[in-house]
């Protein structure tokens, strides 16, 4: 009984995926076809660079890539990869699309999940915090702080924290990767944004639960503050915390690819941006879909996450 | 529709009539911060003819004086004339982008939640693909289809964008259009303009101008980024986000001058945020 | 009490990120070894092994070496070829390899790897593609290569980053490379494409050993970033700082800045057969207008970058010190332009016939100066009536536009030590070529471009013929001359080299050819 509503919503995620990733693939082969530029001069300055791309460098490239098929069979032809599991050779490295995504997807997942749990740690309590005294010297200090911070784009965030933390005090390193030391910085620089939103929703949940009738209630009936809050107050501000991690998901793949290529960080945005760049078809296929496949996942674990947290969806 | 739904500010609790004043006052503060902005991006032209395109090397990075009050940048031309360019330029661009993302989500969004049947599902599907879809995709590759091009920005965002309106509003409507009102109103026989009028735009309207000011505020901020992955507008054009990316290097030299364009997108982001009631988002 | 809330808070804050949480790696181990590691950072990314595409990296980091070396000058030294002869007719060379040398897979350096190995690098696109090369072929414990006709750079080709000598093993059948198997002094530890390589000591290397035990490079797309990284101590040496940092840098304590001069110009290629252009005096009112004083100066932090002809004198070989340099004078290009027919309108702009002067100016955000340069020219043609559209784009638009005639002005850094002998360069962007892919027409993708001169391609045809001294100076300077009198291209800058270097690494110098970083002659200070 209680699995039935998980269910249908883990299918409806199921066919959005489906959906998306069918999307994602033919609109982005279409656009990468109708950009402007010939394809083989493009690739052929992605691989050799600015100095060497020349036209017998391009005309080397058209006839190696046969880009003088007509598109729809290069569509056919990567839907039928596809549909084997096979996302094709980047144009440019010669690699194999899945093994770039993978290394870059792994690093972007690694800064997106730090970034997200950093976030956690620093949002959530203060807002619940600044919810539980509205009105008091947090709660005033938080709102103009959490504005600020999401006022600020966030390249400049990340040069005034390696400003003052790389070379100001020399205490973490300034950019690449590799280490956990490296991480910090750039996942700072996410989480400061995704703190602000999420302390702000907090601390409104937490100001709807402590001035409701049912936590009013727990009071009169004579629980303490301490034990009344955490029997109601935090599952009540649990779910909209958690339903709004899924929107803030968009936030932070878009905050990723600024971030990776202020920090050095080899990610998946990075990639994209290089790849749409050179023309790179099947890469740009690649990584998107790869992306929106992500993000459809991460939407069905906030789903379940809210389904944990709230007994009344597992009903409805 | 998604079970991810989106608090609703009209059915949230305000919990005593001080929050009510304090949320006035902040709407009073941001509203009155933007126009300030506004005014300086249109009178700045009308009473100087500093040209925002004009050089001057040798004059770079001039600290403010008499005849340059904002100083000049790294290629010696007006602060003032380019801020004044650059405001011009975001307030547009957050308005074309909201209005183009509103409307259509908006329309869509009162159709799906009030007809419902396969209008509301087939617009569900649509705005869960776009939703999924990364947005930074569409716009990069939007930007791709014309580089340097402003109307290729514009319609990236707003593509990003109008799923956040049908959404909400989809979900409004819904709820309302069960309501006792809206069953009495069309019992009594009133046209469907009538019900909007009357029983659901009141609802939603609270609601898009949130999110509309919370859109514009995304809006520029999105801008300033791509112009950082120097995607966005190409130079000499004045926008924010091009303008602290050029002058980034000089932080150490020329703070005063970096320190502009990265007040002004505070100021505009935070009297946008304040405009809309206390949740940033 | 809070804490304790937080506690159990905590409980299902981390079951709602356990997604993200597992796609959390741990961190990538750095390698246990205790020997200090030099840290590289520069601009290029390494994305594939293929010396067609990232040589450059393999042969910088001394990883891979080519069968030639070159001197400062440009001219060829024994490397891995411990020697070779010409025939009479300059049609066949023998290359002789190096006795003694291993691969870094313990397999000997033979004539037959040579030759295989630039067979390989042939069948790709590049520069010995292009060079007039019949065969090469190991005969007799030597590498025999045949020209169809005489090609004096042939040595400058064959230390192109592209023709760097691999072991048998690092190719597969079709050719492609799957490991970067070198003679260096340094193997690859590590490559994780497209941004990071690792390298270490090679203990096989046939010359002596160098200090530094270990290599890490870094590839950092942003100015702003290296530059970062530099002041922060993070990285020891830096390459290419923008121009914006170096004032900051020069001041800083942890770094020093060392410059040097490169053989690259920054150049406005200018379509001759446009009707606006195709006037001698035309191109050089667009040259009058430019301020390369103010530019290098103001934008690129260094006066003598000012290009007043388009070879710099770190190419003492071509560069004419009798040239009068190019000047701005605005109002001889206001006079020149009205000589030809055109006269201010309303806007400011010029009109003749009623058609104002505007014309668009391709150019690549690549090298970060350029964007910059383009929007300070535009400003500097507009103040002589000319509307600049500059149109910000990928660096092939410039050979795209070049080959299908769209082109108007184009905006590039031309290095003309991609093969470290500038004949080879001059010979494709200036000369006429009746092999390979060319019809016959004068100009290159990245050179003149409808701009006809039989003098410019009599001088470069001779030259490849391999004159004598005195004639080869002679004709050097009639293509210095030329160029100057004729400017198909437009000259704005030279460029200069420039890295932060941690005050704690010993014996830095730069190479101007941009061939090695040359780390194996660097040391740690005490």
């Amino acid at each position: 009984m209680t699995a039935r509503p998980i269910l249908k919503t883990l299918g409806h995620r199921l066919f959005q995926a489906l959906l998306v990733g069918l999307a994602v693939g033919t609109l982005t082969f279409l656009l990468a076809r109708l950009l402007p530029g010939d394809m083989a001069f493009r690739v052929a300055a992605g691989r050799y660079g600015y100095d060497n791309v020349t036209g017998s460098a391009a005309d080397a490239v058209r006839l190696e890539l046969g880009l003088d098929q007509p598109a729809l069979m290069a569509l056919g032809a990567w839907l039928w990869d596809l549909a084997q599991f096979d996302l094709g050779r980047s144009l440019i490295s010669g690699e194999p699309v899945i093994a770039a995504i993978r290394h870059q997807l792994g690093h972007s997942a690694d800064l997106a999940g730090s970034a997200i749990l950093l976030s956690l740690l620093i949002g959530p309590p203060l807002g619940i915090l600044a919810g539980l005294r509205p009105g008091g010297v947090l709660d005033r200090a938080l709102l103009p702080f959490a504005a600020g911070l999401r006022a600020l784009p966030q390249f400049v965030l990340g040069v005034l924290l390696i400003v003052l933390f790389a070379v100001g005090l020399g205490l973490l390193p300034a950019a690449g990767y590799g280490t956990m030391e490296h991480r910090l910085l750039p996942a700072i620089t996410l989480a400061l944004g995704l703190a602000a939103v999420s302390s702000r929703v907090a601390r409104d949940a937490t100001l709807a639960v402590t001035a409701s009738p049912y936590y009013a209630f727990a009071r009169t009936k004579g629980l303490p503050e301490g034990s009344a809050f955490l029997r109601h107050g935090l599952r009540n501000i649990g779910v909209p915390v958690t339903a709004y991690l899924g929107v803030q998901l968009v936030y932070l793949i878009e905050g990723v690819v600024v971030v990776e290529s202020l920090f050095a960080w080899p990610g998946i945005g990075h990639a994209l941006v290089h790849a749409i760049f050179a023309r790179d078809v099947p890469m740009i296929q690649g990584t998107a879909l790869v992306m929106a496949l992500g993000f459809v996942l991460l939407n069905a674990l906030v789903d379940l996450a809210c389904f944990g947290i709230d007994p009344r969806r597992r009903k409805a | 529709m998604s079970p991810v739904s989106i608090p609703l500010k009209g059915r949230r609790m305000i919990p005593a009539p001080t929050a009510w004043a304090r949320a006035n006052r902040s709407r009073l503060l941001g509203a009155a911060l933007l126009l300030g902005l506004a005014a300086l991006g249109w009178l700045v032209p009308l009473l100087s003819d500093a040209d925002p395109a004009r050089q001057d090397l040798g004059r770079i990075l001039m600290p403010p004086s008499a005849g340059e009050p904002l100083g000049t940048d790294h290629l010696g031309r007006s602060m003032l004339a380019r801020l004044a360019a650059a405001i011009r330029l975001s307030l547009g661009f957050a308005a074309v982008g909201v209005v183009s993302a509103a409307v259509p989500g908006v329309l869509l969004g009162v159709l799906a939640g009030w007809r419902g049947g396969w209008l509301d599902r087939a617009a569900g599907v649509l705005s869960d693909a776009f939703l999924a879809l990364p947005g930074l995709l569409l716009v990069l590759l939007l930007a791709a289809l014309a580089p340097g091009s402003a109307w290729a920005l514009y319609v990236g965002i707003s593509l990003v964008l109008w799923v956040e309106y049908f959404r909400v509003v989809r979900a409004t409507v819904r709820v309302a259009a069960a309501s006792p009102q809206i069953e009495a109103s069309r019992l009594l026989g009133f046209g469907p303009l009538y019900i909007f009028r009357r029983h659901l735009w009141p609802e939603i309207a609270p609601v898009v101008l949130t999110l509309a000011s919370f859109g514009a505020a995304s809006a520029i901020l999105a801008v300033a980024a791509l112009g950082f992955v120097s995607v966005g507008l190409r130079p000499p054009a004045a926008e924010l986000g091009l303008m602290m990316t050029e002058l980034l290097p000089y932080h150490e030299e020329a703070p005063w001058i970096l320190f502009q364009p990265i007040a002004v997108v505070f100021l505009l982001v935070l009297s946008l945020n304040l405009l809309s009631g206390s949740r940033p988002r | 009490m809070m804490r304790k809330v937080f506690a159990r808070g905590s409980g299902w804050l981390g079951a709602t990120v356990l997604g993200a949480v597992l796609l959390v790696q741990p961190a990538a181990a750095q390698s246990d070894n205790p020997a200090r590691v030099l840290n590289v950072v520069a601009p290029w990314e390494v994305a594939s092994l293929d010396p067609a595409q990232h040589g450059h990296a393999f042969l910088r980091l001394e990883v891979a070496q080519t069968l030639l070396e070159v001197d400062g000058a440009g001219r060829p030294l024994p490397s891995l070829a411990a020697s070779w002869t010409v025939s009479d007719d300059r049609l066949s060379w023998r290359f002789v390899p190096r006795e003694g040398v291993v691969f870094h897979d313990g397999t000997p350096l033979t004539a037959e790897a040579v030759a295989a190995s630039l067979r390989h690098a042939r069948a790709k696109a590049g520069v010995l593609k292009e060079a007039p090369i019949r065969s090469i072929k190991a005969e007799g414990g030597a590498v025999l290569l045949k020209l169809t006709e005489p090609f004096a750079p042939i040595g400058a080709v064959l230390a192109h980053s592209s023709a760097i000598i691999l072991a048998p093993a690092s190719y597969r059948e079709d050719g492609t490379v799957t490991a970067v198997i070198g003679t260096g002094p340094y193997r690859v530890e590590r490559l994780e494409p497209p941004q990071k390589l690792v390298t270490t000591r090679s203990d096989r290397y046939w010359g002596p050993a160098p200090a530094v035990e270990a290599v890490s490079y870094l590839a950092a797309g942003r100015g702003e970033t290296r530059a970062l990284m530099a002041e922060s101590g993070d990285a020891d040496l830096v390459f290419t700082l923008d121009p914006a940092s170096l004032r900051r840098m020069r001041s800083s304590r942890a770094v020093q800045v060392q410059s040097i001069p490169l053989p690259r110009t920054v150049a406005i290629k200018v379509n001759a057969g446009h009707p606006f252009l195709k006037d001698e005096p035309a191109r050089r009112a667009l040259s009058l207008a430019i301020d390369r004083a103010g530019i290098a100066a103001a934008l690129l932090r260094a006066p003598e970058a000012a290009a007043g002809q388009l070879f710099p004198p770190s190419l003492p070989d071509w560069h004419h010190p009798g040239l009068a340099p190019l000047v701005q004078d605005r109002a001889k290009a206001e006079a020149l332009l009205a000589d030809l027919g055109w006269s201010r309108g309303e806007d400011g702009i010029l009109r003749r016939d009623g058609v104002p002067f505007r014309l668009s100016l391709r150019t690549f955000p690549d090298r970060p100066e350029l964007p910059l340069l383009a929007a300070a020219l535009q400003d500097q043609l507009r103040a002589v009536g000319i509307a600049l559209d500059v149109a910000i784009g990928n660096s092939s638009e410039i050979p795209a536009g070049h080959r299908d005639g769209t082109l108007e002005l184009g905006l590039m850094a031309r290095g003309f030590a991609l093969i470290p002998d500038p004949l080879g360069t001059l010979v494709q962007d200036y000369g006429v070529q009746d092999y390979g892919v060319r019809d016959g027409r004068q100009g290159g993708d990245w050179g003149a471009m409808n701009w006809n001169e039989p003098r410019m391609a009599e001088a470069l045809a001779e030259l490849l013929r391999n004159p004598d001294q005195a004639r080869g100076a002679e004709l050097r300077r009639t293509v210095a001359a030329l160029l100057q009198d004729e400017l198909p291209v437009i000259p704005v800058a030279w460029y200069q080299q420039t890295a932060a270097v941690s005050r704690q690494l010993r014996n830095v110098s730069l190479d101007p050819f941009e061939r090695s970083y040359r780390i194996s002659a660097m040391g740690w200070a005490e």
